[in-house]
């Protein structure tokens, strides 16, 4: 009996025990993440993309309920594309402005009702605060090394940039000749704009980034002077040019690229400016949620949103038009790619989260709320 | 149409205990009424005191402090009282005046005229404020682009002003005015008109100082009914002020709501706050309708009969015709027009036209399903509330049982706070509950019940209120039961303000927005605030198309339903 146990506890044995013994704790951190990848075999290929989603369980499910902060051609359109993809799954839509739709889902989740599957918000702050409520559901994508960790959720697992909106200034051709167009973003608070300028509502993410991107680069002073314009203050992308199209106002300061490109090609006598500053922008995070009542659904969701097609798709409809963060992504309708743009993200995620209050009590308090 | 209880006799009633089956009904429909409005405004008021995280229910605090910080917007306050008094005032007149010209002359086509009447009301705000929007936009509006064709300066016509707003408001709500008084008007017994021009009176006198005070509970109702609405008003204010930045307390609300984190709280506070303002009018007007005596249908039978008003009746023809060119033909066609541009300006130029928008709107199945679940619960709302509402009426001004003045501020409670907040009273007390509605078609049918208890209970009470109480009581003297009682006295003398309750929660129903926003799931979605997504989201030449497509679909159901209803209330009763 001595012998065999000499002969089998040799150095090295006791080694690989050693080694064991000091990676089960970090197992142990690991484990969703390792379990909700541990669970399921190598990634499938479904169509052109891979998922862990076992797809005849989510045809089976046959559901996909998806709570979005897009307008409603928008949402709509989303649920198409992966209709088209997947017709045994019948999709169902709630949309809202992202402060009503969080609300909502809180609500919900505290009277213990989970009926959502997959949540997209246009606001990195509330994404946060949900994964720190544990809101989102664990799954780490196949599809996730085509994006950087920056468009990832910290770990990755609970969300991911699918998109990003880029803005710049618009105006109208017929009112405001070429020459005498803003450049940059200073321009924006020429009192020239008096009464015909226009801007976003203070539920809009894409709103909060301007004034916290800007305020860094021009001061407190710059959105003072931008107040005294008596901007006129709307939810969408689409009202703003819908306005400028029209006349009635003759400048927006933020004229979102997918929106342009949308009026562009219904032959609004619009042009686009690209301040040298850079373009101010927002992403748009998609992530499964936990308890779902769909779970194979949403996995399946998320892979495809992230996959090179989901995210064509998302490109080019036209009630979308995002630009894709992927590495491999293909070029945007109109030939640009939104890495050749330059960007304006707030340097520090937490500091802008941070701001939300100030921002909404100056942006409220310049629209008179 | 003559109208006239059944003949009762002591040898066809049915004897029954006195007081059981009363007070069985009673108690029992007060008793869901409270359900549906004090469950959700217990969850209403907890937010409003609600000082602690607001993303955290039940609240972690409780404080007086939101109240406190609506002092912090008195121009909103201003605002909302301004454009809701003058809104009130120009849809009162509106009402009243086309009621007595419809209800109570010999004018030219008045039953054509009493049909179209109700086309502003189903058209929604929402449309009247787009259409109007389209034309009367200081730069883009069509009437202003043809003012500057033309070689005027600058604009003729300015909707994004508080007149422009409390008119366009005026126009489309105005026509619950004008059913709620024309529907007093009918049950008037004109023999009081004729013995005041016996007796030497001009038209106009008699108008001032007989028709007049005898449909003052009418009027009154209307009243309170328009001004609540008009406080409650948001499709208007919404797509007429945002541009103008001139907010009300509803698009206030909808910014509190909408930002994150979001401010319900506050939001709640001004809807409680606002429910203060209606318990004093409420109270005026009980003091009002309980201190005179607007009895006009008695046990005599009358058969109502209009006025000979001579040669004024082209005028007064005249008159109907431009209300329903400003509030029906003007806006349709503004919308038409809209709907068949890419971008909708005033001169038609062949590369602007399409009918893509009618090929996209056709291909929203959200939009398809939107309009069948609001039929569906448009029909149900209206067969349901009638019967329920019918009910509480009877119970608040005419049973004798104790408590029934309590009942109805409760019933008036979802009048006084916008339906946006309301909702969210709603969304707090359904999700909780132990039956699964929360996200079903059953949730906004409970809803819709709800937030049209007021609109039910004063159309049928303004009739209710002139049925003498005689009848009745010789009724029951004959030994009637009660229940016997409703289907033979109360229920037959009720019918025009049933008919006119059914019509109204029927439309109310399919318009409806505030709530619906809030509480629609993905397998519930209804038409309007489809609609409304479509005005932030897509395109105001699209909105209009999908407008239109609304109207036409409710337009044929209300046609069918116009028609069947016109049968019942032709039918003798007895």
């Amino acid at each position: 009996m001595a012998q065999l146990i000499n002969r089998n506890l040799t150095r090295r044995r006791l080694l690989q025990a050693g080694t064991a013994i000091t990676v089960v704790p970090f197992l142990g951190i690991a484990a969703p993440g390792i379990l909700a990848q541990g669970q399921t075999k190598s990634p499938a290929k479904v169509l052109d993309f891979l998922t862990n989603a076992d797809v005849a369980k989510a045809e089976q499910e046959g559901q996909l309920v998806f709570y979005c902060h897009e307008n409603e051609a928008g949402t709509a359109g989303i649920m198409e594309g992966f209709s088209k993809d997947f017709p045994k799954i019948k999709t169902s839509y709630v949309r809202a402005q992202t402060g009503a739709l969080y609300n909502k889902i809180l609500s919900e989740r505290s009277a213990g009702r989970f009926d959502v599957d997959v949540i997209q918000l246009s606001d990195l702050a509330p994404a946060v605060d949900f994964q720190k409520k544990g809101g989102y559901e664990f799954y780490v994508s196949p599809e996730s090394p085509a994006y950087k960790a920056d468009h990832l959720s910290t770990p990755n697992g609970s969300f991911f940039w699918t998109g990003v909106d880029p803005a710049g200034i618009a105006y109208n051709t017929d009112k405001i000749a070429a020459g005498d167009a803003p450049k940059g973003w200073q321009d924006i608070v020429n009192p020239r704009w008096k009464d015909s300028i226009s801007c976003k509502i203070v539920a809009s993410g894409l709103q909060f980034v301007q004034w916290y991107t800007l305020r860094k680069i021009y001061g407190a002073g710059f959105w003072k002077e931008f107040a005294k314009l008596n901007p006129h203050a709307f939810d969408s992308r689409v009202q703003l040019f819908d306005r400028l199209a029209k006349g009635d106002d003759m400048i927006t300061a933020i004229g979102e690229y997918p929106a342009y490109i949308l009026f562009k090609g219904k032959g609004a006598k619009v042009a686009f400016v690209a301040p040298t500053d850079g373009l101010v922008a927002t992403p748009l995070v998609v992530g499964a949620v936990n308890k779902a009542p769909h779970p194979e659904t949403s996995k399946l969701f998320v892979d495809w949103a992230m996959s090179k097609r989901g995210q064509a798709w998302y490109q080019s409809n036209p009630n979308l038009y995002y630009g894709s963060v992927r590495t491999d992504a293909p070029p945007m309708p109109t030939g640009v790619r939104l890495a050749d743009l330059k960007l304006l993200y707030p340097a520090d995620w937490d500091d802008y989260a941070a701001n939300r209050e100030v921002f909404a009590k100056e942006w409220n308090g310049m629209l008179g709320l | 149409m003559e109208r006239h209880a059944r003949p009762v006799t002591a040898a066809t009633v049915p004897a029954g205990s006195p007081f059981a089956v009363q007070k069985f009904a009673g108690y029992g429909v007060a008793a869901v009424a409270a359900v549906l409005v004090l469950y959700p405004a217990f969850f209403l008021l907890q937010a409003a005191l609600d000082v602690g995280d607001p993303q955290t229910r039940p609240p972690t605090a409780y404080g007086l402090d939101n109240f406190s910080g609506l002092f912090q917007f008195p121009q909103i306050l201003l605002n909302t009282l301004t454009v809701s008094l003058a809104a009130t005032v120009m849809a009162l007149v509106f009402g009243f005046v086309m009621a007595w010209i419809l209800a109570r002359t010999n004018v030219p086509g008045r039953r054509t005229f009493e049909q179209l009447m109700a086309v502003p009301y189903y058209l929604t705000p929402l449309l009247g404020a787009l259409a109007w929007s389209l034309l009367g936009s200081p730069e883009s509006g069509f009437i202003n682009q043809v003012w500057r064709e033309l070689g005027g300066q600058s604009y003729l016509i300015n909707i994004n002003t508080p007149y422009g707003i409390a008119w366009v408001m005026a126009l489309f709500e105005g026509s619950v005015a004008f059913v709620m008084i024309a529907a007093v008007m009918k049950s008037m017994d004109p023999s009081l008109e004729e013995a005041s021009q016996i007796m030497g009176a001009s038209r106009v006198r008699t108008m001032l100082r007989i028709t007049l005070p005898l449909v003052v509970p009418g009027v009154l109702g209307a009243a309170i009914f328009v001004f609540a609405e008009m406080l409650g008003s948001f499709a208007v204010a919404l797509v007429l002020g945002l541009p103008n930045r001139y907010y009300v307390v509803t698009t206030a609300i909808y910014q509190l709501v909408q930002q994150y984190p979001p401010k319900i709280q506050v939001a709640a506070a001004m809807g409680v706050s606002l429910f203060a303002v209606m318990f004093v009018m409420l109270f005026l007007y009980r003091r009002v309708v309980m201190g005179g005596s607007y009895v006009t249908i008695t046990g005599k039978a009358f058969r109502p009969r209009v006025a000979d008003v001579g040669p004024l009746r082209y005028i007064l023809l005249g008159v109907c015709v431009l209300y329903l060119f400003a509030a029906v033909v003007m806006p349709l066609a503004t919308l038409l027009y809209a709907s068949v541009q890419k971008i909708a300006v005033a001169f038609p130029a062949a590369e602007n036209l399409t009918l893509d928008n009618f090929r996209t709107a056709m291909s929203m199945n959200a939009v398809r399903s939107a309009l069948g679940n609001s039929l569906l619960l448009g029909f149900c709302t209206a067969t349901i509330g009638v019967v329920l509402m019918g009910l509480l009426a009877w119970l608040i001004y005419r049973s004798r049982l104790p408590g029934s003045g309590l009942i109805e501020y409760i019933v008036m409670f979802p009048q006084a706070v916008p339906r946006l907040v309301f909702a969210f009273g709603m969304m707090w007390a359904w999700v909780v509950f132990p039956i699964p509605v929360y996200g079903t078609l059953w949730l906004l049918l409970i809803a819709y019940l709800t937030v049209f208890l007021p609109l039910g209970v004063r159309t049928i009470a303004g009739v209710m209120l002139q049925i003498d109480k005689s009848l009745d009581e010789c009724a029951q003297m004959c030994g009637a039961a009660w229940a016997f009682r409703m289907r033979t006295v109360t229920v037959p003398l009720l019918m025009p303000g049933l008919i006119a309750a059914w019509l109204l929660l029927f439309i109310a129903s399919i318009r409806e927005l505030g709530a619906s926003i809030l509480l629609m799931g993905p397998h519930s979605k209804v038409i309007t605030p489809s609609i409304v997504e479509s005005w932030f989201g897509t395109s105001s030449e699209l909105t209009a198309t999908l407008a239109l497509i609304q109207t036409l679909v409710v337009a044929i159901a209300m046609v069918v339903l116009v028609a069947l209803t016109r049968r019942v209330a032709a039918q003798p009763v007895d």
